[in-house]
């Protein structure tokens, strides 16, 4: 039987649906078809049947016949009936064996466990990152039936997702992965090749380097540049990377510069240094040379920087040649920024005994430089250097604290610093002495308050972690400080570090911090309740008066754009007695946010315990 | 009392959310109080709301196999969340004091004792509920109503065809939700979904000729569903003693919902049978404005290897509430399964059951139940699919020699006598399952039997199926759900 004629008899009769069944009669088309009908229709009672069909469709006789729009129903019916019997079964070609592929991987999970990632995976909107982080956490991506879209995932128009995938989800498949991954990689691609790329290399690059140097060789640039990064640790390659590093294309240059650094080849150190000698690709080669290279290369640059550091303008050489010369210095600068060498050590005390050459040329961050080298050297010789040039210049000073912090002992750090400060009546000497205590407050509250961690909240179904402040413990500030930064503080007026510095039996910070608590506080001392109440806490104010000191802050001050409690004063809040309850009703419409929904849960909680 | 895992739990869960919901109650720390009975029968405990005063809430595990959730808080989802996380807070290990059993539940359960009882006693006694009356002139007057409303649609049918389907633009979409509003009048909801199915498949893709195609068929399906409707509806009309139809699907077209009691008296029902689910699938039937259930079930205990289905709807505006069916891993022994009119994969109905593992003695009789000859098969399939009133879609469980890949990528499933059977993935079932046959174990790639969707592709104008679940030995791939 003809299942093409069938066919296509069956697209007209579709075109009449779409057309209208009004313009069936007379239809050239299906007229044409007829006779193939008729002459089957004298062997077949099916066809004669359709063709039967048709003739009524074309001419639509006698009137009180069916109308043209039943019978062209009543065609299709048939027509398709007898298409659905007629449906070929057989398969072009032979079957060979599947191929194999190497996973163990399970089809275990439920419906409802991979649904959800499923959705995440294949559509767009919020909240998807996290599904997928979630589930691949509960090691739902073991499941045969999200791996595809894990590969898929690698396309993904979230970037985040597509790089989570890239480094965490597919790695976990095992090796194996490469060989799947290589099926569908196409080197012409963009990024999510590269990204296949990069998960191939991180499998096993080593197993699939002949498709990673054809990928260098004529992929995409994007490809090629990420190809020729894998191929760093093999010597063999480094005469096509070196070609490669001569490329007229930036991108390209850049990726074989990378490769040549990481693989640490003697040949690869000749072309860096003679790059960077060239100064065409001196900035770009910087940032790759950065993150490491072989020691050769360090040793070059060193040299060199020592060179143009003394091959400095004069002072008088004016802006233009001094701006210059500095833009010429900066790529030595991050070359060596993670170096660490008897000769480098040299050229910065150096540097730090020509103070006054170098600063009358402006270039105070080749101090930044400097200082910051000797700060992570510190040893006794690097911690004079630093005390020096802290007396030179007080942007200097906190270099010089975190060494000494390191070396000497809490007495004489305070003996060494402490004394900066002393208050000086008159003139620039009393404004420069302020400016250095501030700054030293500063130093120090960068180590001791506001060091962060993270917590669970309560008052939230979705239980996230958030994170919240801590400051420096007292058992640390006993071991590491002198007793005399309490006074210290006080008399900075130092806040911050009065409350960690605090210590029992010190009636002082006692007087000192419920004074701030006075009257309305400013916005300053507001957002910093917490540090307070830790204060006293570890000035052993008894719990019950912080709690009463805490209701009445909270009662005498109208903060209106407050957006979260501390965590510190909401536990405390967590240990209100139940007789608060009526007050904490009172104050709590004054909040808005998250802090309300705090309050909220804390009168709850009041509540329940009455 | 069943030994309580989190997955247990998971399972009795109506939805992941709830899941979620419970357990965060339990890192929450808000129960506040957790008893268990001496006997280790009833947990129970308080959980802090967002009210005054806590929740009470317990599940009984009297029956083991069906615990009893009870819980004071006012959500409409059951069980609710507190009831799990008490569950979960088990499972965690957290103490459970014992106390003994609270006054209001131990009155339940004497309540729920009698009911049984009762139950039990009318069984005995022999009492048959009484059969139901039949309204004759109602009945009479809904069948008229719905010969009525076939007129009308078979009009509006029509006019599509005579005017053709280009003339119906995004405007005239909007009166053809009316007429769909409209047909509900008629006791049509059968008809009614279809209709909202045409509409829906106007107007679906982004491909107006595909939409074309599919529409097309609908309208021709709409066609003979008039025709077969119509005359059904008049033979019924002139005897009104004269039963339902319970072997063609014809009433469930024109929008019967069988009851159990009905399937009873019809005698589709069958006295013990046990359940293995080859596969799971759920999706969002628009035109039903319901989210779609659907599980694939082999009986173990029948004759036959056809497959079952199970469809639990989740109408939109209940989803939230209802519980989600998930994929069953164990065999479900069912004391009464209630078979529904239909063809190959009939649809089927419990009331209870109870889980049992399954074993691997289980598998190899469900691979026995394997259809063997393709060519059978072919002849099933399409002796079913060319029926316009037809399921397009009949699932089977075949065995295969070897599964196979042909040099331009298509696979292909052959049987002992060397018959193909083209495996391909199915537009209208969202994942596509071919592309992980090369993850296959090596052993189950031959001699295996294969849970197949077949389709067939007017376009092309050949037979496919898309595979869904592989049985090798003792393991069930899901390639599906």
């Amino acid at each position: 039987m003809s299942t093409a004629l069938l066919q296509e008899l069956h697209q007209e009769y579709r075109r009449l649906y779409i057309a209208g069944s009004e313009l069936a009669a007379g239809d050239f088309r299906l007229k044409r078809l007829l006779p193939q009908f008729q002459q089957l229709g004298e062997r077949s009672p099916v066809f004669k049947k359709l063709g039967e069909g048709i003739n009524a469709l074309l001419e639509p006789g006698s009137p009180d016949g069916p109308a043209p729009g039943i019978q062209l129903q009543e065609n299709t019916l048939l027509l398709e009936s007898v298409l659905y019997t007629q449906g070929t079964t057989t398969v072009d070609g032979t079957p060979g064996p599947l191929p194999v592929r190497k996973f163990t991987l399970q089809t275990n999970q439920t419906y409802r466990k991979l649904a959800p990632v499923i959705e995440a995976l294949t559509t767009t909107g919020s909240g998807r990152y996290e599904i997928v982080l979630d589930a691949f956490k509960e090691g739902v991506f073991q499941d045969l039936r999200l791996l595809p879209l894990a590969v898929s995932a690698l396309n993904d128009p979230y970037s985040e997702l597509a790089e989570y995938a890239k480094n965490h989800i597919l790695p976990a498949y095992g090796p194996e992965i490469a060989g799947y991954l290589l099926e569908s990689f196409n080197p012409a691609g963009g990024r999510s090749e590269v990204r296949k790329l990069e998960v191939i290399a991180q499998a096993g690059a080593s197993s699939h380097l002949d498709v990673i140097v054809q990928a260098a060789e004529n992929g995409s640039d994007e490809i090629r540049a990420a190809a020729m990064k894998c191929l760093g640790g093999y010597e063999e390659y480094t005469d096509a990377l070196l070609e490669w590093s001569a490329d007229k294309k930036k991108v390209i240059r850049e990726a074989a510069y990378t490769a040549l650094a990481a693989g640490g080849s003697v040949r690869g150190a000749e072309r860096l240094i003679e790059a960077f000698i060239q100064k065409k690709d001196r900035e770009m080669l910087a940032s790759i040379l950065a993150n490491g290279a072989p020691s050769e290369v360090y040793a070059k640059v060193t040299a060199l920087f020592q060179e143009e550091l003394q091959a400095a303008p004069p002072n008088n050489a004016g802006k233009k040649i001094t701006e210059k010369a500095w833009e010429e210095l900066v790529p030595f600068l991050i070359t060596l920024s993670h170096v660490k060498t008897p000769e480098l050590d040299a050229i910065y005390s150096y540097v730090l005994k020509e103070y006054d050459r170098y600063i009358s040329l402006g270039w105070v961050p080749l101090f930044d430089h400097a200082a910051r080298y000797k700060q992570e050297s510190a040893d006794n010789a690097a911690l004079e250097e630093l005390a020096e040039l802290a007396q030179r210049s007080m942007r200097h000073l906190p270099n010089y604290f975190h060494a000494a912090k390191r070396r000497v002992s809490p007495q004489e750090m305070f003996d060494r610093f402490a004394g900066l400060t002393e208050t000086k009546l008159i003139g620039q000497a009393a404004k420069q002495a302020a400016q250095r205590s501030q700054l030293l407050v500063h130093t120090i509250e960068e180590q001791a308050v506001d060091l962060y961690w993270d917590y669970e909240v309560r008052w939230d179904a979705s239980g996230v972690r958030q994170y919240n402040k801590k400051m420096m413990t007292a058992e640390e500030v006993a071991a590491e400080w002198d007793p005399r930064w309490l006074e210290w503080s006080i008399k900075q007026d130092a806040m911050n570090l009065a409350c960690v510095f605090a210590r029992p039996g010190h009636q002082g910070v006692q007087d000192y911090l419920r004074g701030k608590l006075e009257g309305t506080l400013k916005r300053y001392t507001y957002d910093r309740l917490a540090n307070i109440f830790k204060g006293l806490e570890r000035a052993e104010l008894p719990e019950l008066e912080r709690l009463e000191l805490l209701m009445s802050v909270l009662e005498e001050n109208n903060v209106r754009n407050l957006y979260t409690f501390d965590h510190y004063l909401f536990e405390m809040m967590e240990r209100f007695p139940a007789s608060y309850v009526d007050r904490v009703k009172e104050i709590a419409p004054r909040f808005k946010y998250e802090s309300k929904r705090q309050l909220e849960y804390i009168l709850d909680q009041l509540v329940s315990k009455q | 009392m069943p030994e309580l895992t989190s997955t247990y739990v998971d399972s009795l869960a109506p939805n992941a959310a709830a899941i979620k919901n419970g357990q965060g109650l339990v890192r929450k720390k808000s129960f506040v109080e957790l008893h268990q009975s001496e006997n280790g029968e009833l947990l129970f405990g308080k959980c802090a709301g967002s009210g005054k005063t806590p929740y009470e809430c317990s599940v009984d595990f009297i029956a083991p196999d069906s615990p009893v959730f009870r819980c004071s808080c006012p959500s409409r989802q059951f069980p609710c969340k507190h009831a799990l996380g008490l569950l979960y807070a088990y499972t965690e290990g957290q103490t459970f004091t014992p106390a003994p059993v609270p006054e209001d539940i131990a009155s339940k359960r004497e309540k729920a004792e009698k009911r049984e009882e009762n139950k039990v006693k009318q069984a005995a006694e022999g009492v048959e509920p009484k059969p139901k009356k039949v309204n004759k002139s109602a009945l009479k007057k809904k069948i008229n109503a719905q010969l009525e409303g076939l007129d009308l649609l078979e009009k509006l049918v029509l006019s599509f065809v005579r005017s053709g389907l280009s003339t119906i633009d995004k405007s005239a979409a909007k009166t053809l939700q009316g007429h769909v509003k409209q047909l509900g009048n008629y006791y049509l909801s059968g008809a009614q979904i279809e209709l909202r199915r045409f509409a829906n498949l106007m107007f679906s893709g982004n491909d107006q000729e595909q939409n074309y195609t599919y529409a097309v068929e609908q309208l021709t399906r709409l066609h003979a569903f008039i025709k077969k409707g119509r005359a059904y509806l008049l033979a019924r009309s002139e005897d009104p003693e004269l039963a339902l139809d319970h072997e063609s699907t014809i009433d469930e077209w024109l929008g019967h919902a069988w009851q159990l009691s009905e399937l009873k008296e019809y005698g589709l029902v069958k006295e013990g049978a046990e359940l293995l689910q080859l596969s799971f699938y759920s999706y969002n039937d628009a035109a039903r404005q319901e989210f779609v259930d659907l599980g694939f079930w082999l009986d173990l205990s029948a004759e036959g290897g056809e497959i079952r289905r199970t469809f639990n709807y989740r109408p939109y505006k209940a989803a939230k509430l209802m519980r989600e069916e998930d994929s069953f891993f164990d065999i479900a022994v069912v004391p009464q399964l209630y078979t529904y009119p239909g063809e190959m994969n009939a649809r089927i109905r419990y009331e209870s059951m109870s889980p049992r593992p399954v074993q691997g003695a289980d598998l190899e009789q469900a691979a026995a139940k394997a259809h063997r000859s393709y060519s059978e098969v072919f002849k099933k399939v399409k002796n079913q699919i060319k029926n316009p009133l037809s399921d397009k879609q009949p699932v089977m469980l075949l065995h295969a020699a070897a599964l196979g890949v042909t040099e331009n990528g298509q696979y292909v499933m052959t049987d002992g006598e060397g018959t193909r059977l083209l495996l391909e993935d199915l537009p209208t079932i969202q994942q596509g399952t071919v592309g992980l046959l090369p993850f296959l174990p090596a052993g189950a790639r031959e001699d295996c039997t294969v849970l197949v969707m077949f389709e067939h592709d007017l376009d092309q104008g050949r037979l496919r199926a898309q595979p869904l679940s592989v049985i090798k030995d003792e393991e069930i791939i899901r390639l599906l759900y």
